[in-house]
C-alpha cells in the first residue's frame, strides 16, 4: 500500500501545483473552463429533465420510454468507459515514459497494477462520471426521488466505473501481448472514431424531428413497442440500469440482485486481473519496448503528384508543404479527424436536403433564401471548427522540431504564410462546397448564391488567418497527442475570435441582404438611400474581413519570432 | 568568420550571458567548455538564431545574426545536443527537406544525401520513419542535416552525446576535415579530454562570462597549471578544484 501511495505522489503533488499557479492566464483559463463546464452541464441537464417531465406525461409508455433512455445511457456510457480506458491503460501500463523509472526501481507488480489501474481509471472515468451527474440528478428529480436513489445510485456508479476500468485495461493489456502498444493506439483512436461517426449518422437517420410531427406518431409508436426485448442480461449496463430502474419505476423491486452482481463482479474482475497482470504484463511491456513503427509504405505516386504540383513554389515552400503533408498523411491522430470532417459535411448537406419547407406558412422563395443567408452563418461557423481541428494546430505541429525551422535560411513570415495558403485552399474548397452544394439543394436566386459564395470566401481569408495567427500566439509545442491542441486555451480564444467575427460579418450583411430581397419579392427596384446603406455596409463587411485577414497573421509571426524556448 | 561583441541575455533577473567577446577565424575548431547552466547552450542558441541576445551581437562571416538572419543562417550549420526530428518523415525526406530549406540545388539533393547517409553510416535506413530511429542514429542524421548545404560554419551543442565509440572517431575525422578545408566549428563539450585532443583553441564559461580562452598550452599558463591536464586547468579555472573533498563526503 505503501508503494501505491508513493507511486501516486508524484501525481498528487503535479496536479495541486498545477491548481496552485498564479498565473493570471491560467485562473482565467480555469475560470472558462469551468464555466463552459457548468454551461454544458447545465444543458444536459434542462434536455433530460425536459424530456422526462414529457414522457412522464405519456400514460403507460412514458415509463417504458424512460427506462429505454436509462438503458441506452448506460449502455453509451460503458462504451465510453471502455474504449477511454483502453486508450488510457495503454498509455498508462505501456508507454508512459515514467515507466522506465518505476520498472527499473524496486516496485512489487502488484503495486504497480494497483496505481497503475487506479490511475487509468480516474483518467477515463472522470468526465463520464461528472458529465452523467445531471442525467441521473434529472431522472431523480423528475421522478421525485429520496435519500435511498441517490445511495443506490452511488452504489451502482463505483463498481460500475471499476467494471468498465476493468474491461478496458484486460483488453488493451490482452491487445499488447499480441501486438505493438504504438499500433494498438492508432487503431484504438480510429475505432472510436468511426464507432462516434457511425452513432451520428445513424441518430440523424432516425429523424428525431418526426417525433414532434403528429402524422407520423403511430409509426413511432410502433418502433418503440419493438424496441420493449430485453438487452442482453449478461452486460453491465443492464445490470446497472436494473438497479436503478428498480427505484424509478419499480418500488426496490431486484435493486439489490443488480447491486450485488455488479460489486462481485468489479471485485472478482480486480483480483482475475490482477493475476493476468502478474503473468502476462513484464512480457507485454518488453514487446512494447521492442516495438517501433511499421515500415512504412513507399508512396511514389503521391510524391510525384506532390512534386508536380509544387513545382512552381520556391524551395523552401515547398519543401515545408511537402513536408507536412507527409506528416498529416503518416499521422493517424490528424488524418482521421478527416472522417469526422466527412461526417460532418455529410450530416450537413443531408439537412438541406430533408428541410420540409413546403409546409411552411411563409412563401418558399423567402423561405430559402433566408435559410441560405442563414446557412453563411452555419457555414462560417462549421468552417471555423474545421479550422480549429486543422489550421490552428498548423504551427503546434512542428513540435519539439520547431528549432529546424528556427535554425533555417527561412523567413518566419514566409513559413507562417505556407501555413496560411496550404490551409487556406483547403479551407475554401470545402466552405465553397458546403455554401454551393447546400444552396443548389435549396434552390435559391443567383443574387445569395453570389452573396454567399463572395462571404464565404472572405470569411475563409478571415478564419484561415484568425486559426493560423491565433495557434502561432498559443503554440503547443510540447502536446504529446496532436489532437490535443485545439483543446488548449488558445483554440478557445479562436473559437471566440471566429464566431464574434461571422456574426459582425452576417449582421451587417443582414439589413442589406433583406432589402434587395424584399424588392426583388416585390418587383421593386432599390431607392437611392437603400443603395448607398447597402454599399456602406458591404464596404464594412470588406473592411472588416482584410483587418481580421491582416491583424492576426502580423501579431501571430511577430510572437512566434519573439518566442525564445526553442 | 565568427564574431560576439559584448554579447549579453538575460532571463528577467538571471544574466545567462554576460558581455561575451570572442573571435574566431576560419579554419578553427573551437572548444567551448563551461560547468552545467554556465551560458553554454545560450551562447550557442543565440549564434544559431534561435533566441534573441538582450544586448551586443553575434557576427557570422560579417552577417549579423540578428539583422541578418537569413544570410548568416544560410552559411550555418547546427546541430543541436537533444536532436528533436520530424518522426514521421523518412531519414531521405527529412534530408530532402532540409536541403529544400537551405536552397540546395535540385540538381545536387540526391547525390548529397546518398553521399552523407554513405558518411553517417545510415544508408540502410534512409526510406525508415525517423520515430523509430534511436538516438545516436537521430543524432547521426542532424550532423548530416547540417552538413548538406556545405556550411562554413558549424555551430554544435554536445555532439558526442549518444553516439557509439566508432560514431565518435567518425565525427571528430570529420569535423577536423571540415577545419581543413576552412569550415569554422564552434563546438560546446563536456568531454574535456575530447576538448584537448580535438580544438584548436578552447573558451571556458562560467556564470556567463567567457573567464579564459586560449589554446591548451595558454591555458595551463593563465591559471598557472603547467603540466597538468585540461581537466584540472578546467577545475582550477571554474573553482570546482575542492569536488574531492566533496566526493569524500559521500562515502558510505
Amino acid at each position: 500500500m505503501n508503494q501505491v501511495v508513493c507511486l501516486l505522489y508524484p501525481k498528487i503533488v503535479g496536479f495541486k501545483n498545477r491548481l496552485s499557479i498564479k498565473d493570471r492566464s491560467v485562473i482565467i483559463k480555469l475560470a472558462l473552463g469551468i464555466t463552459l463546464g457548468l454551461c454544458f452541464w447545465a444543458g444536459i441537464f434542462a434536455v433530460f429533465y425536459r424530456v422526462l417531465v414529457y414522457l412522464k406525461g405519456i400514460e403507460a409508455l412514458g415509463d417504458i420510454l424512460a427506462a429505454k433512455l436509462l438503458s441506452m445511457v448506460f449502455i453509451t456510457f460503458l462504451s465510453l468507459l471502455i474504449f477511454s480506458n483502453i486508450i488510457t491503460a495503454l498509455s498508462a501500463f505501456f508507454m508512459s515514459e515514467e515507466l522506465q523509472l518505476i520498472i527499473s526501481s524496486p516496485v512489487d507488480n502488484a503495486s504497480l497494477y494497483g496505481t497503475k489501474l487506479l490511475e487509468t481509471m480516474v483518467n477515463s472515468s472522470w468526465m463520464v462520471l461528472l458529465f452523467s451527474l445531471p442525467v441521473f440528478l434529472s431522472y431523480g428529480i423528475a421522478y421525485k426521488q429520496h435519500l435511498l436513489y441517490y445511495c443506490v445510485l452511488i452504489g451502482t456508479m463505483i463498481p460500475f466505473i471499476i467494471i468498465g476500468a476493468i474491461l478496458g485495461t484486460g483488453i488493451a493489456l490482452g491487445l499488447t501481448i499480441v501486438f505493438p502498444a504504438k499500433r494498438i493506439k492508432d487503431i484504438m483512436i480510429l475505432l472510436s472514431l468511426i464507432l462516434g461517426i457511425a452513432l451520428y449518422c445513424l441518430f440523424r437517420y432516425v429523424q428525431p424531428e418526426k417525433l414532434v410531427d403528429p402524422e407520423s406518431f403511430r409509426t413511432v409508436v410502433e418502433y418503440f413497442a419493438s424496441m420493449e426485448a430485453p438487452t442482453s442480461a449478461f452486460l453491465p449496463s443492464q445490470w446497472a440500469t436494473d438497479a436503478v430502474a428498480a427505484l424509478l419505476f419499480r418500488g426496490h423491486d431486484g435493486a439489490l440482485f443488480s447491486l450485488l452482481l455488479m460489486w462481485s463482479t468489479g471485485l472478482a474482475g480486480m483480483v482475475l486481473l490482477q493475476r493476468f497482470i502478474e503473468k502476462f504484463y513484464f512480457a507485454a511491456w518488453t514487446k512494447s519496448q521492442e516495438a517501433s513503427s511499421a515500415k512504412l509504405s513507399r508512396h511514389t505516386v503521391v510524391k510525384r503528384m506532390l512534386n508536380r504540383m509544387l513545382t512552381k513554389l520556391p524551395a523552401p515552400a515547398r519543401s515545408v508543404i511537402t513536408k507536412d503533408l507527409y506528416c498529416f498523411m503518416r499521422d493517424s491522430s490528424q488524418w482521421s479527424q478527416l472522417l469526422v470532417l466527412s461526417a460532418i459535411i455529410f450530416i450537413y448537406l443531408y439537412n438541406f436536403s430533408v428541410l420540409p419547407l413546403e409546409k411552411s406558412p411563409f412563401p418558399t422563395i423567402y423561405l430559402q433564401n433566408f435559410i441560405s443567408f442563414l446557412n453563411l452563418g452555419l457555414a462560417g461557423f462549421t468552417l471555423s471548427a474545421v479550422a480549429v481541428r486543422f489550421a490552428f494546430p498548423a504551427i503546434s505541429i512542428e513540435g519539439e522540431s520547431f528549432w529546424i525551422i528556427k535554425a533555417a535560411p527561412l523567413d518566419l513570415r514566409r513559413f507562417m504564410w505556407c501555413k496560411f495558403w496550404l490551409n487556406f485552399v483547403f479551407l475554401l474548397v470545402l466552405a465553397e462546397g458546403l455554401i454551393i452544394c447546400s444552396n443548389y439543394l435549396l434552390r435559391v436566386g443567383s443574387f445569395m448564391m453570389l452573396v454567399s459564395s463572395v462571404t464565404i470566401a472572405l470569411m475563409t481569408f478571415g478564419i484561415t488567418s484568425l486559426s493560423i495567427g491565433c495557434g502561432a500566439i498559443y503554440p503547443r509545442f510540447d502536446v504529446e497527442n496532436k489532437a490535443q491542441i485545439p483543446t488548449g486555451f488558445g483554440g478557445l480564444i479562436y473559437m471566440i475570435l471566429a464566431i464574434v467575427f461571422i456574426g459582425i460579418v452576417i449582421v451587417l450583411e443582414a439589413g442589406p441582404v433583406y432589402m434587395v430581397l424584399m424588392a426583388q419579392l416585390r418587383r421593386a427596384s432599390l431607392q437611392t438611400v437603400q443603395l448607398i446603406k447597402i454599399g456602406i455596409a458591404f464596404t464594412a463587411v470588406l473592411v472588416i474581413n482584410a483587418f481580421v485577414f491582416y491583424l492576426p497573421m502580423k501579431i501571430g509571426i511577430r510572437k512566434l519570432s519573439a518566442l525564445e524556448k526553442y | 568568420m565568427i564574431k560576439l561583441n559584448h554579447l549579453t541575455k538575460s532571463f528577467n533577473s538571471l544574466v545567462a550571458v554576460n558581455d561575451v567577446c570572442l573571435e574566431i577565424p576560419p579554419g578553427e575548431l573551437f572548444g567551448f567548455l563551461g560547468p552545467n547552466g554556465a551560458g553554454k547552450t545560450t551562447t550557442i542558441r543565440i549564434m544559431a538564431g534561435l533566441i534573441q541576445p538582450s544586448s551586443g551581437s553575434a557576427v557570422i562571416d560579417s552577417w549579423d545574426i540578428s539583422r541578418n538572419p537569413v544570410e548568416a543562417k544560410q552559411i550555418t550549420g547546427f546541430i543541436p545536443d537533444r536532436p528533436y526530428l520530424y518522426g514521421k518523415l523518412t531519414a531521405q525526406e527529412f534530408l530532402r527537406f532540409i536541403s529544400g530549406l537551405y536552397h540546395v540545388p535540385p540538381e545536387d539533393t540526391e547525390g548529397r544525401i546518398a553521399q552523407l547517409l554513405e558518411l553517417f553510416n545510415l544508408t540502410p535506413w534512409g526510406d525508415e520513419l525517423i520515430e523509430g530511429f534511436s538516438h545516436g542514429m537521430k543524432q547521426r542524421l542532424v550532423m548530416a542535416s547540417a552538413l548538406i548545404h556545405k556550411p562554413r560554419v558549424l555551430i554544435v551543442d554536445e555532439p558526442m552525446v549518444g553516439l557509439d565509440p566508432a560514431g565518435v572517431k567518425l565525427v571528430k575525422r570529420i569535423f577536423r576535415g571540415l577545419c581543413e578545408t576552412g569550415v569554422t566549428v564552434f563546438m560546446s563539450t563536456h568531454t574535456l579530454e575530447i576538448a584537448e585532443e580535438m580544438c584548436d583553441r578552447i573558451g571556458i564559461i562560467q556564470d556567463g562570462r567567457l573567464i579564459a580562452v586560449g589554446n591548451v598550452k595558454e591555458l595551463k599558463e593563465t591559471s598557472g597549471a603547467v603540466g597538468k591536464r585540461l581537466e584540472e586547468i578546467f577545475f582550477k579555472l571554474t573553482g570546482e578544484d575542492k569536488l574531492g573533498e566533496l566526493v569524500e563526503t559521500l562515502r558510505p
